[in-house]
């Protein structure tokens, strides 16, 4: 199976790989997995606590290239938009992005997830009900 | 479920059960078309400790009563029925002869498939696996990076050799915990079969079965992992 460029670009030259420190109150940090290929997804976002703004995105991937092209993209993404805004990325827009093709769609949702999860865990830490976030942690494939 | 249960012979017209294989009126191979399953093919129950010695029999004779070379002389419906049989005995025997391909099996029979990759768009049921199992896959994965790292920057054997051993340790004892587990499952489906149980009962162990066939490419990923950094 043949790979976008991006994806490729992605995949060799990943954004934002790392970690941010986990117990920090503006970090928020979400950890998925796609049983199915055995891929794990962490994803962590800094939100700057006065501007509600992402000020810093990291991720680290353990599974195929799709894979981590999606959540090297999410976090270039995330980077600069609001709590919401970043709820509102879609895995569809990742898979326009990166040409993903249909066997490979499952890559994005897993970034998707990421993304809600790690804002999830964000806002249970801040003391926002978590219930608001879980409603919208449900991935739209 | 409506799975038909008969099927007419084309040669003479005749009905006969689903999971016959020769026309009981004109003895002649019957088409393959909509035969139930494996197990039925073979005529075997659904279970999933099967008696393999038996499967094994079953399979040689039919693969004798299926072979090509017996409708060599055939006419032309009769042949391709040999070898649509000879092909699907293939596929059931292979797939009902592992364990671990057997428990996939049943599970995509009773609507409970443990869902490949390829089936795209479904979204990944990423909550099923437990956040403890991910926290620790994920553990893993770093501390085999950075013994791959280490072996890049050409570290010694003795700086990574005996880190790659103790990060295998854990994966191991899953391993074996999780093939128990299966074990146990299987046994106790099996019990259901044979008890007729209730659809709950089933569900409940079949459920089971897809939780545990979820952690098992996890497991299976870290321990190829780990076996590649030895290997080479």
């Amino acid at each position: 199976m043949a790979y976008s460029n991006k994806v490729i670009d992605h995949y060799e030259n990943p954004r934002n790989v790392g970690s941010l420190p986990k117990e920090d109150p503006n970090v928020g940090t979400g950890l998925v997995g796609a049983p199915e290929c055995g891929d794990v997804m962490k994803l962590q976002v800094k939100v700057n606590p006065a501007t509600g703004v992402i000020d810093d995105a990291k991720f680290k991937t353990f599974g195929c290239g799709s894979a981590i092209a999606s959540s090297s993209l999410a976090t270039e993404w995330l980077k600069g938009k609001t709590v919401d805004e970043a709820l509102a990325i879609k895995n569809t827009d990742i898979v326009t992005e990166l040409s993903l093709p249909p066997v490979k769609i499952h890559c994005s949702v897993l970034a998707e997830d990421a993304i809600k999860a790690a804002i999830s865990d964000y806002k249970k830490k801040q003391g926002v009900t978590g219930k608001t976030a879980d409603t919208h942690a449900q991935p739209t494939a | 479920m409506t799975a038909p249960t008969i099927q007419v012979c084309r040669t003479c017209g005749g009905g006969a059960p689903i999971d016959v294989h020769f026309c009981p009126q004109c003895t002649k191979i019957l088409t393959l078309g909509r035969q139930g399953d494996y197990f039925a093919f073979l005529d075997m129950p659904r279970k999933l400790n099967l008696d393999v010695g038996e499967l094994e029999q079953r399979f040689r004779a039919l693969s004798r009563r299926f072979h090509p070379d017996y409708f060599y002389n055939a006419p032309l419906a009769e042949r391709r029925a040999s070898l649509e049989r000879s092909s699907y005995l293939n596929d059931a025997y292979r797939t009902l002869r592992q364990p671990v391909a057997r428990i996939e099996y049943l599970l995509e029979l009773e609507g409970m498939a443990a869902g490949s990759a390829e089936r795209s768009g479904a979204a990944p049921q990423g909550g099923a696996v437990p956040p403890a199992l991910l926290e620790e896959v994920f553990a893993l994965n770093e501390e085999l990076d950075e013994v791959r790292a280490l072996r890049e920057a050409g570290a010694p054997e003795s700086a990574w050799k005996g880190r790659l051993q103790r990060a295998r340790q854990p994966i191991d004892a899953k391993r074996a915990e999780h093939e128990e587990h299966l074990e146990e499952l299987s046994a106790k489906w099996d019990a259901l079969v044979d008890s007729h149980g209730s659809d709950g009962d089933r569900l409940a162990v079949l459920t089971a079965l897809h939780q545990r066939m979820l952690e098992r490419n996890y497991i299976n990923n870290l321990l190829a992992g780990i076996e590649r950094e030895l290997a080479t």
